[in-house]
Order: C-alpha cells, then sequence, then structure tokens
C-alpha cells in the first residue's frame, strides 16, 4: 500500500484531498443549514411559526 | 522533482515513501476517529433517518437515548 507514494506526489495528494474535503463539508453545512431539521443556529423544526407568518401575511 | 532519486514517477525513495505512509495512515485515523464522534453527536442530537412515518414515530429514538445516556 505504501507504494502509492512511489505513483503520487504526497504534498500534491495533500492539498488536492485537503481542497476537496474543505469544499465538501463546506457544501453539507450549507445544505444543513437550508434545512429546518437540522440548523443549529435557529433552532428546532418550526412549521406552526412558519404557517403563522403566511397567515399573517395573506391576512394583512 | 527536479532531482528524481526515487525508483516512482513521484520521485520518492522507498524508505521515504514509507516514512510519509505512516504518517498519512496515523492522520487519516484520526480524522476518521473526529468524524466518527461528531456524528455520534450529531445522531444524538438529531437522527437523519426517518422511521416510515416520519421522524416523530421512530420507535427506537427512546431506546437509542437511554442507551447513549449512560455514556454521557
Amino acid at each position: 500500500m505504501w507504494r502509492i507514494w512511489l505513483l503520487f506526489d504526497p504534498r500534491r495528494t495533500l492539498v488536492a484531498m485537503a481542497t476537496f474535503l474543505f469544499v465538501l463539508a463546506l457544501i453539507i453545512h450549507f445544505i444543513l443549514l437550508s434545512t429546518d431539521r437540522f440548523n443549529w443556529l435557529e433552532g428546532g423544526v418550526k412549521k406552526a411559526a412558519s404557517l403563522d407568518v403566511t397567515l399573517s401575511e395573506m391576512i394583512g | 522533482m527536479a532531482d528524481n532519486k526515487g525508483s516512482g514517477i513521484s520521485g520518492l525513495t522507498e524508505a521515504e515513501a514509507k516514512e510519509f505512509h505512516g504518517m498519512f495512515i496515523t492522520s487519516f485515523i484520526a480524522f476518521t476517529v473526529v468524524a466518527i464522534v461528531a456524528h455520534f453527536l450529531a445522531w444524538q442530537w438529531r437522527p437523519w433517518i426517518p422511521g416510515p412515518n416520519g421522524y416523530e414515530s421512530s420507535d427506537i429514538t427512546p431506546v437509542l437515548h437511554q442507551l447513549t445516556s449512560m455514556f454521557t
């Protein structure tokens, strides 16, 4: 298995892996923030609250 | 890469490749352990696989909470 480093340059591999993992983590975190259930800043599931807002918006 | 002293096309000698491999595996294991702990805590906070009737109906959740509360 260690022979892989005879094939791939370790420096380039590390930079590529770090970049890939960072971008992947960023994407996953933003996807989670965009959901109701897994948004850790806004709190919990707020279906009723959002319904209230929509109703009050509809009423005026 | 300028002086290709190693046997492979990356320019590393076999000794260097073995040394780097040891460091790489250690870092990989550490990274994986941190990721597993993070996933365990996140699952405790909010599981991400809903039951057949949505998130609220999974019967296994109280059992899991009981189980995990022994460790916390």
